[in-house]
């Protein structure tokens, strides 16, 4: 459980975060919803250590590895995918045992056979999969996603929602995912977070009680009931 | 109407860029046909010829060396160092900058005559050296160091990477390319300030010195064949470091963007 009170954050005058309570539950897949600029990326940078807030606290963070798929794929240019991935795994992992792991989790993002070569010769969406990849195989206890699936096309994005499902969303994991995209939101989610701003505030909070594979039957009822929101 | 497209044509031959810069340098001196302004390029190449027979020539070049490489490591251990503490320091940094600034707007020949006076002969031209390369280290180093890319200094904070990690695979390659250029830089203006020092200061072994004897003998093909041996060695070592940095930043050639 990763319970936020009294959040305030600041950008000059710009007030992002004015006083948020939210709580997120372990073990869940929350997705954050609203528009560009309502302060939702800001609030996903604090809960990542990436950015310092003004006042408030957060607690359940104490001891937590994150591992992020950022907006950008923000792999090392000089550094082959490969290298890429062991530098997240280089302080933790064994060599032999690092090797493994990147192997297993670029099959999966179906970039093995790229292994060797340098970001500069991947299009954009290959990048954004080794981000995906390098963020699983880091096996962080918290999963922040930005808009992660950006770009990618729709068989490999289906591949990657299934292995969260099955694989990531166990073990007193919280996974938070950022999106515009409705469908991916109604896929993956638990809970559905609608929020406006700046100052980001919570519209509205939607559980998405229906199991993930009974969900395609359900989308259009779902849909419905997220749109009033919006 | 012909259809015509700019395309680049093959490079010229070096061989013929060679020759083309002597033929008018002959031409140059055909016109003026005075041995003291422009001496012919036959003349001049007939004297290095005979200078690099002497034990004497082969000392003052490296000497010479010696100050242009003593100046430019100084400045380059010096620069390194105060540019991390300026990047970490903005104390330091703002104490520094107008030192750097007034370095780099003031002519070198102040220096060198301050330098007369402050140090023995020899060390002047290592002195003068230092100083000129220092500021281009510093600011480069300092730019570099500035412009490495806050998005993965993030993402390797994230994922909790060692300091040793990060320095070693985002720092060093961000800054790598600007001290490459500065180094490159400061090799063409090493050996420019330090000759230029070694003229007024005229320590015993020395290509200034020399070029300063045969500006007193008037000896306008020395004058050019020591010249010409500056540039030389200025070019030989700047190849000399492209190589060495290849060497050290070996990466594989693109195969294309997929």
């Amino acid at each position: 459980m990763l319970e936020i009170s009294n959040l305030y954050k600041s950008f000059g005058n710009l007030k992002v975060i004015d006083n948020l309570n939210i709580s997120f539950s372990s073990n869940k897949i929350h997705c954050i919803f609203g528009p560009s600029g309502c302060g939702k990326s800001t609030l996903v940078n604090i809960i990542a250590g990436t950015m310092d807030y003004d006042k408030g606290s957060i607690n359940g963070m104490v001891g937590k590895r994150i591992s992020y798929v950022f907006q950008e794929d923000r792999l090392l240019p000089w550094a082959t995918i490969d290298e890429n991935m062991m530098f997240v795994l280089e302080s933790g992992f064994e060599k032999s045992r690092g090797q493994q792991t990147i192997d297993k989790y670029l099959s999966l993002v179906d970039l093995l056979k790229f292994k060797n070569h340098y970001p500069e010769e991947l299009s954009g969406g290959m990048k954004q999969r080794v981000s995906i990849a390098r963020a699983f195989a880091f096996r962080g206890d918290i999963l922040v996603m930005d808009e992660p699936f950006k770009g990618l096309h729709l068989e490999i994005k289906k591949d990657i929602m299934d292995y969260i499902l099955k694989e990531w969303n166990k073990d007193d994991k919280i996974i938070f995912f950022i999106t515009h995209d409705m469908e991916e939101a109604l896929y993956l989610s638990d809970y559905i977070y609608i929020f406006n701003g700046p100052p980001l505030k919570l519209k509205r909070k939607i559980d998405i009680d229906i199991p993930h594979l009974e969900r395609e039957e359900s989308k259009v009822k779902l849909r419905a009931k997220v749109n009033d929101y919006i | 109407m012909k259809d015509s497209t700019i395309k680049n044509k093959k490079p010229l031959n070096k061989i013929f860029i060679f020759a083309f810069w002597i033929a008018i340098w002959q031409l140059v001196y055909f016109i003026v046909r005075q041995d003291i302004y422009v001496p012919s390029p036959i003349s001049v190449f007939i004297r290095i010829r005979e200078l690099v027979v002497l034990t004497a020539f082969w000392r003052s070049v490296s000497y010479s060396i010696y100050r242009v490489m003593a100046g430019i490591f100084l400045s380059i251990v010096i620069g390194l160092i105060t540019a991390v503490i300026s990047s970490i320091n903005r104390y330091f940094h703002d104490l520094i900058q107008p030192l750097m600034t007034a370095i780099k707007s003031t002519p070198v020949l102040s220096f060198i005559i301050l330098a007369l006076i402050w140090f023995n002969s020899s060390n002047v031209p290592i002195f003068i050296c230092f100083l000129m390369c220092y500021p281009v280290i510093w600011t480069n180093l300092l730019t570099a160091i500035h412009n490495v890319d806050k998005k993965l200094l993030e993402m390797a904070k994230v994922y909790k990477v060692n300091r040793l990690i990060v320095f070693k695979k985002i720092y060093l390659p961000s800054v790598l390319p600007y001290f490459t250029a500065a180094c490159i830089t400061c090799l063409g203006l090493g050996w420019k300030v330090s000759v230029a020092a070694e003229v007024l200061s005229h320590p015993r072994n020395a290509i200034g010195s020399n070029l300063y004897s045969a500006k007193v003998y008037l000896d306008s093909a020395e004058l050019f064949a020591w010249t010409l041996v500056v540039i030389l060695l200025s070019f030989l070592f700047e190849l000399l470091f492209a190589k060495i940095i290849k060497k050290l930043s070996v990466r594989k050639t693109f195969r294309g963007k997929l």
